[in-house]
């Protein structure tokens, strides 16, 4: 058995005891609820594209990412956060013969599973109202990336952070406005030539940009080049702080 | 043959040589060396922020010393953690079991970490040991501090470690649940393994250790079994209450000359048996639970 697998079955038992609990189901669903209704169903109807279409077919995708990245990455931030500074049981997976790659590779799976539950959730809600919604293999793709992009950046706030309150501080700051700003709910082109750089830095974008894609076209292959770029980024610091772990 | 016993009893399992680590401004330890023979139950005595838990900490690979070097069972604690880590069970004094998760998969989580062999039946095994069978499928947050306790005992017992670290195991439990762990720890002492037990309860380590190291703001200030110790500072304690009301302690090493003393007093004179709180109070004039209550 490969040495991730008790890290993930682990947060996979405490994933399900909150998914017993119902709950938690409505709280994953309710932001993007709100922003479905608020932006798709009420202000929706007076915003034009620039690429034509309808502004629901335009959200539910960029909701999704919304969602996924809001997900993958606070759960196992704050999971971390608190199994390491207060309930200490992180502790039992440094005193574990097992590689600092096995705790990275257990947390993000377990942060991906719980991004792709709550995308889901959005996914379904997406195919009940009328538009054009619809998913294929580059929206699957790109969505498993998006996953595990902001669950290892997760692991790297959850090393990082000195307490609990700074879990929020960090997300106030990167996850509120890439949530935004990163064209989930604006096309890309209305944004200001000045800040366009400081958008495109943003992995979200990215996964934005992509998700809607149809077919692979050089944008969404250098678009899907950053966020690989970004998986492997956050990876890797995620399992150095990992394996630098001192108390 | 009898050359075998003795190395076997002489072997050290666990080595610290000139260990230090400071926290910020505060040194934690500074420069302890001690050696841990196979097979005993070693203590670490001396009150909060003595340095007790930094070096459990040490050992057990969640903190790196500042300086130092230590070895258990000739592995270098720095240089080969993860050989470390498959030889070693630890018993924090924060209980840092899975609240949510039941005694069960509590147990099989952590031997699969562990890559336990057989685990199914070693965990029935271990919660039989451990009296723990009926609470096998209980969240761990319902059970009482004393059964948490003897889960987290449990747990560290499951890898059959050959070292066990015990860090204040019965930090909080009423005199009764802390008996009853104390048989429990006595139990392992018998199938051979070297446990270090960290403690500030005096009854503690003299009812389970084989040799105490009392620590004193980070440096090893005594070695030896309780009963050199006590030897070597007196026997015997005369208590009486002085005019101002303050209990005064005059160490013998003698019967008779703590009669002599009692003797001189009119009322109010206790002789009794020294213990390990005088000692450590005749060598740094500090108490050991007084000093936790100032802190």
């Amino acid at each position: 058995m490969t040495s991730w697998y008790p890290i993930f079955l682990k947060e996979m038992l405490h994933f399900r005891r909150k998914l017993l609990r119902m709950g938690y189901i409505f709280s994953a669903m309710i932001a993007p609820i709100i922003y479905l209704v608020t932006f798709g169903l009420g202000l929706g109807k007076t915003v034009r594209l620039a690429e034509g279409g309808d502004y629901l077919t335009f959200l539910l995708p960029g909701l999704v990412a919304m969602s996924s990245m809001n997900n993958s990455y606070s759960w196992v931030a704050s999971a971390l956060n608190l199994s390491r500074l207060y309930f200490k049981t992180f502790q039992v997976y440094i005193q574990s013969p097992i590689k600092p790659s096995s705790i990275m590779i257990g947390e993000v799976l377990a942060g991906m599973v719980k991004g792709l539950f709550a995308s889901s959730l959005i996914i379904a809600v997406g195919f009940t109202v009328p538009s054009g919604f619809s998913i294929n293999l580059i929206f699957l793709i790109t969505l498993l990336l998006n996953c595990f992009m902001f669950a290892s950046l997760g692991v790297i706030t959850g090393m990082i952070t000195k307490s609990h309150e700074d879990t929020a501080t960090y997300s106030n700051f990167f996850i509120m406005p890439m949530a935004f700003f990163s064209g989930t709910f604006f096309s890309l082109d209305r944004i200001p030539l000045i800040f366009k750089p400081l958008i495109y830095i943003m992995p979200l974008t990215h996964t934005n940009i992509v998700i809607r894609k149809t077919h692979f076209d050089l944008e969404a292959v250098i678009s899907l080049g950053v966020i690989i770029f970004y998986c492997l980024l956050f990876f890797i610091l995620g399992s150095r702080l990992i394996k630098g772990y001192n108390e | 043959m009898q050359g075998n016993v003795i190395d076997y009893i002489l072997r050290k399992m666990i080595t610290i040589i000139g260990i230090s680590k400071t926290y910020g401004k505060v040194k934690a330890l500074d420069s302890l060396t001690l050696e841990i023979k196979q097979g005993e139950i070693f203590g670490l005595l001396g009150p909060n922020g003595a340095g007790k838990t930094t070096t459990v900490k040490i050992l057990t690979t969640l903190t790196k010393p500042d300086s130092g070097k230590c070895f258990i069972d000739g592995k270098d604690v720095i240089g080969q953690p993860q050989d470390i880590k498959k030889i070693i069970g630890v018993v924090p004094q924060e209980n840092n079991l899975e609240r949510e998760l039941t005694v069960y998969e509590n147990l099989l989580i952590y031997g699969m970490l562990h890559n336990v062999s057989e685990i199914k039946r070693k965990i029935d095994l271990i919660l039989k040991t451990m009296e723990l069978t009926e609470k096998r499928e209980t969240v761990v947050n319902k059970l009482s501090g004393g059964l948490q306790r003897r889960v987290l005992l449990a747990r560290a017992l499951l890898s059959e470690p050959k070292v066990l670290f015990l860090d204040e195991p019965s930090i909080g439990l009423d005199p009764h649940i802390r008996r009853e762990l104390w048989q429990l720890i006595r139990k392992i002492k018998i199938e051979g393994r070297t446990v270090l037990l960290t403690t500030h309860y005096i009854e503690e380590a003299e009812a389970l250790c084989d040799r105490v190291g009392i620590l004193s703001h980070g440096s090893l200030i005594a070695l030896g079994s309780p009963s050199e110790l006590k030897k070597q500072i007196g026997e015997y304690v005369v208590e009486f209450i002085d005019k101002d009301g303050s209990l005064i302690s005059e160490i013998c090493h003698s019967r008779e000359e703590a009669y002599e003393i009692a003797k001189r007093r009119n009322d109010g004179v206790t002789i009794r048996r020294s213990n390990l709180e005088d000692v450590f109070v005749k060598l740094t004039g500090e108490r050991i639970i007084q000093t936790r209550i100032n802190q």
